[in-house]
C-alpha cells in the first residue's frame, strides 16, 4: 500500500472519531461548556495585582506618625484613619476594608516624653502571614523611636537594591495571567479524556477487531488516534488561547508548546482508554494520570521557583513555556530548555500510549 | 494431521471472478497454544473458490482461534495457512483487501447508521462510490438505513453485520457463527446471501455448532474438537460412512400401536423390512438417517452445544 493510501485510512479513521464525538451528548454539552467557563473566569478575574496592604490607624494628635507611615505609602502601605480604637477593631475583624490597624494610645506622646512605659496594639486579621505581623511591629517600633527624636541603637548599613530581571514592580502577574497556562492545561486534560473515552469505546465494543481485519493496519488506527486526540486537545485550546487573548508574543512558540502538549495527552488518553475495561476504569485510569500531570499548573499559581519533584514531571516543560511566554516575554532562546523538556516527556508519553494500545488491540 | 481427514473435493459453486486454480484458503499443520493450552492442534485443510466449507465444533473446539490466525489476527505458533495464494500475517493490506470477516460479536459502530457504518468500513477498503443503498436492500435494511446502529435488535445488527462483510466483494468469506441466536427469518435470509455469495465464486469458511444448518449450507464439512479435527468430508459422504440408517415401521396391533426400527446397514434388513410392512395394521413407514450432530457426538464424545 502506498503512504497516500494509508493517509487516506488515517483521515477516515479520524473522521469516523470525530463524527462519534460529536454525537456524544456528554462531550457535546461539556466541551463548550467548560470552554465558555474558562473563558469567562479568565475575564472576571481581576487584571491587575492589589501591592499595596491596607493599613487602619487609630491616633490622637499624632500627625507626624501619620505623615511618618505615610511615606511608605508609594511603596506599598495605604492608610485608612479610623475614629476609635474599637472601630478599627471591628474592622479588622470584619476584613472588609483592612486586615491589620495600628492603635496608637492617646497619650502616646506624654508617655514618650516622660519615659513612661505604654502600649500601641497591632490588630491582625488571623489570614494574615506571620512576615506581615512582624513587619508591622517594627514598623510601629521605629515610628515610635522616630517620635521619641531618638533613632535606633544601630548603625544602618547603606543598602542597596539589585532587581535581577524584569522589575515588575506595579505590574505583578496578575491573577489572570497567573490562571492562564491552568485553563490551557485544564482544556488539554479534559480533551485526554475525551480521547480516552473513543479509545475505550473501540476496544469495549471490539470495533477496533473490525478495522484490523480490512486493509488499515494497527499502526494507522494508532495513528488515527493520536491525530484525533490531537485535533480535539489542540484545536480547543487554540480557540481558548483566541478567546482569552493570549497570542500577542510569540505565537508560533505558543501553539508549538500547546502542540506538544496536546500530543502528550493523547498519548496519556490511549493508556487511559487502553486500560479502561468500563467507563469507571477508564475515568479512574485517566484521574491516576492527570492529578500528577495538573501539578505544574497548579505551580504556576503561586510565585517563585516550583519544588525540584515539580520540575521533573511531564507537563512542566509545557506548562513553564506558556508562563514563560505569555507573562514574561519569552523567545524561542529562553523558552528551548523548557520545550525541548517537553518534547522529550511528550516522545515518552506517546510512546507509552501508542505501546499500551497496540497490546490491547492485538489482544482483541 | 490427526485423524481421519479425508480429502474428497466436492465442486466448486458456480463461475465466478475467483481464479479456480489455487485453493481460495489452504492451512498446514497449523496449531496455536495460549500459554500452557492447545487451542489448535496442527490442523490442515483447503478450501475451494465458491465452497462453502463448514467449520464444526462445540464452543472452545479452536474454530474462532483458527479463523483469527487466518484473518491475521493471531500469529501462529506453528504450520502455515494461505490465502488466495498469500501467505497469512499480520498487517497484510493486499490480502485483508480481499476478505471479509463477519465476527460473532456485533462489532458496530452504535452511534452511527448502518448506512456510514458502511460506507467508513468501504473507505477502509478503497472502495468508492459503494452502493449502499443496493447492498442494504440485499440483507433487508434498507428502510432503516439511516437509524442508528444502537436502535437496531440483535437480527438487524446480524444483518449490517453480513452488509459489512461485503463491502469489498471479498473472494474468501470467514462467517463466524452468523446465525447463531436469530430468528428464523433473520437466520434464512443470511442463509441466501451465503448461498449467492458462494455462488459468484468466493469461498466460505462458515463456523457454526447449528448442524442443520451447516447440513443445509455447506459443500463440505470439518469437525473440530479440542483443536483436533476429526473429519472433512461431504455431509452426504459423513451420513454414508459414519451415519446409521434405518426404517421405522409402526403397526396397530390390537388396541396398542408398536413400533419397529429396522436397521438398513444389517446384512437381513430387506427381508426383515419386508416382513414389517406386510405385517398387519401397517401405520407408516419413516426412513431414518444420521444427523451430522449424530456422528459428530460418535466421533468425538461431545455434544455441540457443550
Amino acid at each position: 500500500m502506498t503512504p497516500r493510501a494509508h493517509l487516506g485510512i488515517i483521515g477516515a479513521i479520524v473522521a469516523k472519531d470525530l463524527r462519534e464525538f460529536s454525537r456524544d451528548r456528554f462531550w457535546m454539552i461539556m466541551t463548550p461548556f467548560a470552554l465558555v467557563i474558562y473563558i469567562a473566569l479568565f475575564w472576571l478575574l481581576p487584571a491587575t495585582t492589589e501591592e499595596t496592604i491596607k493599613v487602619g490607624v487609630y491616633q490622637r494628635g499624632l500627625d507626624a506618625v501619620i505623615a511618618q507611615l505615610g511615606e511608605g505609602q508609594g511603596s506599598g502601605l495605604d492608610i485608612v484613619e479610623f475614629e476609635s480604637p474599637g472601630a478599627l477593631e471591628e474592622a479588622v475583624t470584619a476584613g472588609e476594608s483592612v486586615s491589620i490597624g495600628i492603635a496608637f494610645p492617646d497619650d502616646l506622646l506624654e508617655a514618650v516624653a516622660y519615659g513612661r512605659q505604654s502600649t500601641v496594639t497591632v490588630f491582625v486579621d488571623a489570614a494574615v502571614p506571620n512576615e506581615i505581623r512582624t513587619a508591622m511591629q517594627a514598623l510601629v517600633r521605629e515610628v515610635t523611636f522616630e517620635l521619641a527624636g531618638v533613632g535606633l541603637p544601630v548603625t544602618q548599613p547603606s543598602q542597596e537594591l539589585v532587581v535581577l530581571g524584569e522589575d515588575r514592580i506595579g505590574r505583578q502577574v496578575s491573577p489572570r495571567e497567573e490562571m492562564r497556562p491552568l485553563l490551557v492545561f485544564f482544556v488539554l486534560l479534559v480533551e485526554s479524556l475525551a480521547l480516552a473515552g473513543l479509545v475505550a469505546v473501540e476496544v469495549q465494543a471490539r470495533t477496533a477487531k473490525a478495522i484490523a481485519v480490512t486493509p488499515a493496519t494497527v499502526a494507522d488506527l494508532l495513528a488515527a488516534k493520536g491525530v484525533t486526540g490531537t485535533l480535539l486537545a489542540f484545536g480547543q485550546a487554540v480557540i481558548l488561547l483566541v478567546a482569552i487573548a493570549s497570542l500577542g508574543n510569540e505565537p508560533l512558540l505558543l501553539l508549538t508548546a500547546v502542540l506538544v502538549g496536546a500530543v502528550m495527552m493523547s498519548g496519556v488518553g490511549m493508556i487511559a482508554g487502553s486500560a479502561g475495561r468500563d467507563f469507571m476504569t477508564t475515568l479512574f485510569t485517566s484521574i491516576v494520570f492527570i492529578v500528577p500531570l495538573a501539578i505544574p499548573a497548579f505551580a504556576a499559581l503561586f510565585p517563585g521557583a516550583a519544588s525540584a519533584w515539580v520540575q521533573v514531571l511531564p507537563t512542566y516543560g509545557v506548562v513553564q513555556t506558556i508562563v514563560g511566554v505569555t507573562v514574561y516575554g519569552f523567545d524561542w532562546a529562553e523558552s528551548a530548555a523548557y520545550l525541548g523538556m517537553a518534547a522529550a516527556w511528550c516522545c515518552v508519553l506517546f510512546g507509552a500510549g501508542w505501546f499500551a494500545l497496540r497490546r490491547r488491540v492485538e489482544a482483541l | 494431521m490427526s485423524s481421519a481427514v479425508m480429502t474428497e473435493r466436492p465442486e466448486a459453486g458456480a463461475a465466478g471472478s475467483v481464479a479456480r486454480t489455487v485453493p481460495a484458503i489452504e492451512v498446514t499443520d497449523l496449531a496455536y497454544s495460549y500459554g500452557l493450552v492447545e487451542a489448535v492442534r496442527g490442523i490442515s485443510f483447503e478450501v475451494a473458490p465458491g465452497e462453502v466449507f463448514g467449520f464444526l465444533g462445540p464452543n472452545g473446539a479452536g474454530k474462532t482461534t483458527t479463523i483469527r490466525m487466518l484473518t491475521g489476527q493471531l500469529r501462529p505458533k506453528a504450520g502455515s495457512a494461505r490465502i488466495l495464494g498469500r501467505e497469512v500475517g499480520r498487517d497484510d493490506p493486499v490480502l485483508q483487501a480481499r476478505i471479509g470477516v463477519c465476527f460473532e460479536e456485533k462489532n458496530l459502530y452504535e452511534s452511527m447508521s448502518a448506512e456510514e457504518n458502511l460506507r467508513f468500513f468501504a473507505s477502509l477498503f478503497g472502495v468508492r462510490g459503494l452502493d449502499t443503498d443496493r447492498l442494504l436492500r440485499r440483507v433487508g435494511l434498507a428502510d432503516r438505513a439511516k437509524e442508528r446502529v444502537g436502535t437496531y435488535s440483535k437480527g438487524l445488527r446480524q444483518r449490517l453485520m453480513i452488509a459489512r462483510t461485503l463491502v469489498n466483494t471479498p473472494d474468501v468469506l470467514f462467517l463466524d457463527e452468523p446465525t447463531d441466536g436469530l430468528d428464523p427469518v433473520s437466520a434464512r435470509a443470511i442463509r441466501s446471501i451465503i448461498r449467492e455469495e458462494a455462488a459468484r465464486g468466493a469461498a466460505v469458511l462458515l463456523t457454526t455448532h447449528d448442524m442443520w444448518e451447516a447440513d443445509e449450507l455447506s459443500d463440505r464439512v470439518a469437525f473440530i474438537n479440542e483443536g483436533r479435527l476429526y473429519a472433512i468430508d461431504t455431509p452426504e459422504n459423513l451420513k454414508l460412512r459414519y451415519g446409521k440408517r434405518s426404517v421405522k415401521v409402526r403397526r396397530r396391533d390390537g388396541d396398542a400401536v408398536r413400533e419397529e426400527t429396522v436397521p438398513l446397514d444389517d446384512a437381513r434388513a430387506g427381508a426383515r423390512l419386508a416382513e414389517a410392512v406386510e405385517a398387519e395394521g401397517l401405520m407408516t413407514i419413516h426412513t431414518e438417517e444420521s444427523t451430522l450432530e449424530n456422528i459428530f457426538v460418535e466421533m468425538t464424545g461431545r455434544r455441540l452445544e457443550q
